[in-house]
């Protein structure tokens, strides 16, 4: 059962009186969704993500295309539909004077709610959200990452079926991103919430999401697990070496071998399947009368897969 | 007496007074509140009262000028506070957020309406003292019923004049933001502040009888002595008031929707 249905969504930004500007945000994205996944958008910048999560939240109208977002046209049903999804995002921003109870409290009444219940939902956000110490802070006062924690807050004070999340850990301390990432992560776990996120950071995608589309001027190019994008990409394994001595120019001429790379005493090369050359590198490395010190393969890193589709 | 508003109803008046509450909180806390309530408005009623002292003006032409700054200030103010609802938003880049839940337009400008009434009440209860105690105004003279259509009329057309500054701030941005404070100056020249309209030259005194402040202006002097220049002016002025009530709430719904499509809602987030 899909969360998300979307079919050949467009979308182009017009500006300019005299001299009209027209940019191409999305040239035809088709996505599916499926209902209680955590789904990642990446892609470099400018590359639709926002503008596509944007569309899905009911805040940007499409030129062309179909979207049917938990049964509901996003069209026809925006009112019906904004009841079930809420959005946080990393740049998100509220009324400056306003404090962070006052904040969830005048959110949490545009979504219906009033008296106890809200008053219960506003401790509940404040109390998951570690707010507790900061809940009568002028918005204007809070750090960084409190106003990240409490834009996320504020996206589940209609407790969402749907949650959409506009690069979350943006500008984050490490600890703060983990933490924020376990929230997230506890989110579905614990609520069956459908998650679309966007995100520059690969290592987040990975942990987080069950599939990830890579988006690219408008279009995705790829989708499915990280395993599987490494899969279809292709770009090889790696295969790091610590040889003794340790250069080893003539690596990069070998049949197989991508490319290689050299840093601190320790050589990554890329190669196109390691199973087969492995043997070939060894025996080369040996007829040279290198010692192997080290030596690891592994797959590449989802980052190294967004190289390679950014390109 | 408890009493419940079931369903919809509920829903709906929960919305309207989120943005009330939040108008309420927001001028609590704003500084420039004292300069919108209290300096400006007195400053206002004085000068002009001095003036009047000065041309030695009769009480009844006194009063007339005195009614027009007071109409004034209650109308400023109580536009101010709906397009403040838009405005807080805009200057804090988060427009995005009450967009994405499922309320409409209405119930931000109710909200923020109320909100206003509350200040123009208390603002012309403030000036009619000041007037009365300097220059001797009595603005119960006319009677409680006519002060409340009065003060009814300056309130609905302080609502369709800011519902129509929101509509232009969604459509162009912060950069319409001037317009908050620029409209209510153009609306109240238009609608005989300090004057009659009738000495207004004959294409503005067509523009002039357009404006439902006009008509209330001129019911209210009415009482003051001076004879009425339109024939069942609260009639019209009600039935004008209520139009453009609707009709710019109609523009702004418009105006967000075009919002929506050309993205700005997402810029002004920005």
């Amino acid at each position: 059962m899909l969360a998300i249905d979307a079919r050949d969504v467009a979308k182009t930004f017009r500006s300019g009186v005299f001299r009209r500007r027209e940019t191409v945000a999305l040239a035809g994205v088709s996505l599916g969704v499926p209902r209680g996944a955590i789904f990642g958008l990446l892609g470099p910048n400018g590359a639709g993500k926002t503008t596509l999560l944007s569309i899905f939240a009911t805040l940007l109208l499409p030129d062309r295309g179909s979207i049917t977002i938990l049964g509901h046209d996003v069209l026809r049903e925006a009112s019906a539909l904004r009841r079930r999804l809420n959005m946080a995002s990393g740049n998100a921003s509220f009324v400056w004077a306003m404090k962070p109870d006052e904040i969830l409290d005048f959110y949490g009444r545009l979504y219906g709610l009033s008296g106890a219940t809200l008053r219960r939902r506003v401790d509940e956000l404040i109390e998951m959200c570690e707010l507790t110490a900061h809940r009568r802070v002028r918005y204007n006062e809070l750090s960084t990452g409190l106003k990240q924690r409490l834009a996320l807050a504020k996206a589940l004070v209609n407790e969402p079926e749907l949650l959409f999340l506009d690069e979350p850990t943006l500008g984050l301390d490490p600890d703060v991103s983990v933490r924020l990432r376990e929230h997230i992560a506890r989110l579905r776990r614990e609520r069956g919430m459908t998650i679309v996120l966007t995100t520059h950071y690969m290592r987040e995608a990975e942990q987080l999401c069950d599939e990830i589309a890579f988006i690219k001027s408008g279009r995705v190019l790829a989708r499915g697990t990280a395993a599987e994008l490494k899969r279809q990409i292709r770009i090889g394994d790696v295969v790091a070496l610590r040889l003794d001595p340790p250069d080893a120019p003539w690596l990069t001429d070998m049949a197989g071998v991508l490319r290689c790379v050299t840093s601190n005493g320790r050589i990554e090369c890329t190669v196109d399947d390691a199973e087969k050359r492995l043997p070939e590198i060894l025996a080369a490395i040996a007829a040279e009368g290198a010692v192997v010190r080290d030596i690891q393969v592994r797959e590449p890193e989802l980052e190294e897969v967004f190289v390679e589709l950014a390109r | 007496m408890s009493w419940r508003v079931e369903g919809r109803w509920r829903t709906e008046v929960i919305a309207v007074t989120a943005f009330a509450r939040r108008n309420l909180q927001m001028a609590l806390r704003n500084v420039f509140l004292l300069f919108e309530l209290l300096f400006w408005p007195v400053v206002g009623v004085l000068g002009i009262g001095l003036m009047a002292r000065f041309l030695e003006l009769s009480p009844e032409a006194t009063s007339f000028i005195l009614i027009g700054q007071i109409a004034f200030s209650t109308v400023s103010v109580c536009q101010l506070d709906v397009a403040y609802a838009v405005l807080y938003d805009v200057w804090s880049k988060s427009v995005k957020h009450q967009f994405l839940a499922p309320i409409g337009v209405r119930h931000l400008t109710t909200g923020a309406w109320l909100v206003g009434i509350l200040r123009s009440l208390v603002v012309f209860t403030m000036l009619s003292a000041v007037a009365w105690w300097a220059f001797g105004f009595d603005a119960l003279h006319a009677g409680v019923g006519p002060l409340a259509v009065f003060l009814a009329g300056c309130s609905l057309t302080a609502w369709a004049v800011s519902v129509l500054v929101c509509t232009l701030i969604m459509l162009l941005g912060a950069k319409a933001e001037t317009a908050a404070w620029a409209s209510v100056n153009f609306v109240l020249t238009l609608a005989g502040i300090y004057y009659s309209v009738a000495v207004l030259p004959k294409p503005v005194a067509a523009l002039a009888a357009a404006i439902p402040l006009t008509y209330f202006l001129d019911a209210y002097r009415a009482h003051y002595g001076f004879p009425a220049e339109f024939a069942r002016p609260i009639l019209i002025g009600g039935a004008l008031a209520l139009l453009y009530v609707g009709l710019s709430h109609w523009a702004f719904v418009a105006a967000v929707r075009s919002a929506r499509r050309s993205g700005l809602l997402l810029k002004m987030s920005e």
